[in-house]
């Protein structure tokens, strides 16, 4: 009997002794905090930090490849110098806001890092950012709409410039015998005629086209058009056609008359025209849906398209144009940005680090891959600079680099053309994406008009921006 | 009277015994499970931001608001909690049955004796051992309206194409189809249930003349209701607890037809930082569960049949 009490408490024992040691943590924090241990194998080509080195944690999304490039450059600016160790944090793209949230709650961001593009002034207004400008003082600086300012100070600046613009593939248009869409603004398509090209570039099952006699537009074998239908994309052509979704100042909706008719069109090039798929914005839904899936003519995306050529679709021939327009010339331009979050002990080390890996010497790589351009008015200004990133460039030559340059770089310069994203003033964005993106299905499959989903989500859209 | 004694003394150590070995399970619960919901709802009495974590950031202090973050999710439209609710027990309801019924099928079928049965038992377990986002995002280019192989065939059949994932109104049945897909652990728990039922039964019901449906249904689905209910209450928690899709696809859309409540919690918690509202929706999203767990609590010994009874020595 006593035997078995023994084994009864010994196996009590071992099980709370069990529970207990779940509950350990591997190692004291101190010698090694969880988001550092994660990083131990990307750091493993750089040397451990000397004591008296300041180590600076910068977060970032990215695919193994991306990981890889960015690593190397750390190792370069790790090398550089003797008072900074800098070490990377690779987080996916899908869990990054949530995972520097959570490290937030436990005092433990990252020194700095690159911040979701719908969501840096939130941060920031919730302080999460340090109102740090990072050129401050500095004589070279990024193109003024790169710049994400709350409350009038500079809380981020992009790390690279985007500007959305056309692109087609060459062979459907040979094939149909269509010119090639125009390159300069001066000779720019309006909406109609971009409908009625992309008409004459769908095609049934049965080779006829939209209009035709026996068209069935439920056996479309090509679409002649695919316009981008991610919500911050949406508000270019709310922009083209004299409307705007936001107050310049980014507190008020706006979503005029004008720009509900615009995205209204947007959305008849499926429902009306049936020159475009149904496309509801949920997935990826830009050049590898597209042109990539090679069943589509042309389609709207950002100049990071560039780079899919060196990504597996170099079997696929496409050229790059400017956006059709509406009543304005314009387009928007983006890029993910870069900040030092709030719990930095090292903000002006952080800032000097950022300013580097910011610079265009120092991410080169990823603009001659093709998905960056240069932040820096002087690389979009002198030829010798421009020549370094446009035709030396493999890809950006092979749009050709004329073309490039009418559609992408004097775009990108002129800021009469090229507006900021809402996301660079407007608080709250990524709350006003949640709200609007889901309702924008049901105009999108033509269950509601444009008017009818905004009207419908209007007050809950002011609420977001606080 | 010794005997007596001996046995009342037998049955107090056994007792003791009993709550030894339950102190690990307990604890457990306890501080993984109990503490941290009255956190929660802790959290949901306050106006707690992520910002309130910066030491010496812009954030006042945090406000106890007590059940104001309640009113709140239940008033205001931009959040429309009661919505959520709404799509999470219908989706949840209509998972539960579809799947139940379906399970029950399937492993009938598969406790037939038949060639390569090992083999179509693996085919129909595999979806639910597949990464959750993976089977969401494939289904997603199965049911696309334009170039979804699902369209693809019921245009060559003649029918007419659906939206599927893209209109509010087949949302949520598609969703559920893949639920059911995906259901492969309830038709192994079946499985083993069929296997149990005692064959006496069937033989005595044959030699009376019970024709096969007659056999099922008072012999069989008798005989099962254990399972059934096991299989009911595991389904309808994870079920309720559904996310994967709005995450990997829906985004809670269309209209607001995908809006799931756990998904809700998660854009307002962990996306918008409004810990407080997010651990209103948490305790609430409790609440629900829990009285739907009650339900099937309280009508299960009206119609499981239980051989042995209860423990209740």
């Amino acid at each position: 009997m006593k035997t078995k009490k023994l084994l009864a408490l010994l196996l009590c024992a071992m099980m709370v002794s069990a529970l207990f040691a779940c509950a350990q943590p591997a190692a004291p924090a101190t010698e090694a905090p969880a988001a550092e241990a994660t990083e131990a194998a990307a750091a493993e080509t750089t040397e451990a930090p000397p004591a008296e080195k300041v180590t600076l944690t910068f977060s970032l999304w990215g695919d193994p490849a991306e990981q890889e490039v960015t690593q190397k450059t750390l190792d370069v600016y790790n090398n550089s110098q003797d008072k900074v160790y800098v070490q990377a944090l690779q987080i996916g793209r899908d869990e990054y806001n949530e995972k520097l949230q959570t490290m937030a709650t436990a005092g433990e961001m990252p020194d700095c890092g690159m911040v979701a593009e719908d969501t840096v002034i939130g941060w920031a207004k919730d302080g999460l950012l340090m109102d740090i400008d990072i050129y401050a003082g500095q004589e070279n600086l990024p193109l003024d709409y790169l710049a994400f300012k709350y409350d009038g100070k500079t809380v981020a600046y992009s790390a690279a410039n985007e500007v959305l613009a056309l692109w087609y593939n060459k062979a459907m248009f040979d094939a149909a015998g269509i010119p090639y869409p125009p390159t300069s603004l001066d000779q720019a398509w309006t909406w109609d005629q971009f409908v009625e090209v992309a008409k004459q570039l769908t095609i049934d099952a049965n080779g006829k086209h939209p209009g035709d006699a026996g068209f069935n537009k439920d056996n479309i074998v090509q679409y002649g058009a695919y316009v981008n239908q991610y919500t911050w994309q949406l508000e270019v052509w709310a922009l083209s056609n004299g409307g705007s979704f936001f107050s310049p100042d980014g507190k008020s909706v706006v979503f005029d008359d004008a720009a509900i008719e615009a995205i209204q069109k947007v959305v008849d090039l499926h429902l009306v025209d049936n020159v475009a798929p149904l496309n509801d914005g949920t997935q990826d839904n830009g050049f590898t849906s597209s042109i990539g899936a090679g069943n589509v003519a042309m389609c709207t995306e950002g100049q990071w398209a560039t780079g899919f050529r060196g990504a597996g679709f170099d079997g696929i021939d496409y050229g790059v144009a400017v956006l059709p327009y509406m009543k304005e010339k314009v387009t928007i331009a983006t890029g993910g940005p870069t900040g030092v979050f709030a719990t930095t002990k090292h903000p002006q080390e952080a800032a000097d680090f950022l300013r580097w890996y910011n610079s265009e010497e120092n991410g080169m790589n990823t603009i001659m891959a093709g998905w960056w351009m240069p932040t820096k008015q002087n690389y979009y200004t002198d030829e010798t600079l421009l020549k370094s990133w446009v035709d030396d460039c493999a890809f950006r030559a092979a749009l050709p680099a004329d073309a490039y340059k009418t559609a992408i770089v004097d775009v990108a310069l002129d800021t009469n053309v090229t507006h900021q994203s809402a996301w660079y003033y407007t608080p709250n964005m990524f709350d006003v994406i949640r709200t609007l993106q889901p309702a924008m299905v049901e105009a999108i499959n033509g269950s509601k008009t444009v008017k009818e989903v905004i009207d419908s989500v209007r007050d809950a859209m002011q609420a977001n921006l606080g | 009277m010794k005997n007596k004694t001996k046995r009342t003394n037998n049955a107090c150590k056994e007792q003791r015994a009993a709550y030894l070995f339950l102190i690990p399970a307990l604890l457990g619960l306890t501080l993984i499970t109990y503490i941290p919901l009255l956190a929660v709802f802790g959290i949901s009495l306050t106006d707690l931001n992520v910002g309130h974590f910066i030491k010496g950031g812009t954030m006042p202090p945090v406000q106890f608001v007590g059940f104001q973050n309640f009113r709140e999710i239940f008033q205001n439209p931009n959040i429309d909690f009661l919505n959520s609710i709404k799509v999470t027990v219908v989706f949840a309801l209509l998972a539960v049955v579809c799947s139940i019924v379906y399970s029950m099928l399937i492993a009938m079928l598969l406790n037939r004796k038949m060639p390569a049965r090992g083999f179509f038992r693996a085919v129909f377990y595999i979806p639910y051992i597949l990464p959750a986002a993976s089977v969401m995002i494939s289904w997603w280019f199965l049911l696309k309206y334009d170039g979804g192989l699902i369209n693809y065939i019921l245009v060559n059949l003649g029918l007419g194409k659906s939206y599927f994932l893209s209109a509010a109104n087949t949302a949520i049945p598609s969703l559920a189809m893949i639920a059911v897909w995906t259901s492969g652990n309830l038709i192994v728990i079946f499985l083993a249930g069929l296997q149990n039922v005692p064959r006496v039964y069937h033989e005595a019901a044959e030699i009376d003349g019970a024709n096969a449906w007659q056999r099922f249904w008072n012999i069989t689905i008798p005989c099962m209701t254990p399972i059934i209910f096991y299989n009911l209450l595991m389904s309808l928690v994870v079920n309720l607890q559904v996310v994967v899709p709005a995450l990997a696809v829906t985004k809670g859309g269309p209209g607001k037809s995908t809006m799931f409540m756990t998904y809700l919690m998660y854009q307002i918690g962990f996306r918008g930082r409004e810990l407080g509202q997010a651990g209103a929706i948490a305790f609430v999203f409790f609440i629900v569960a829990a009285i739907l767990a009650f339900i099937l609590f309280a009508t299960s010994k009206s119609w499981i049949y239980n051989e042995g009874g209860d423990d209740q020595k």
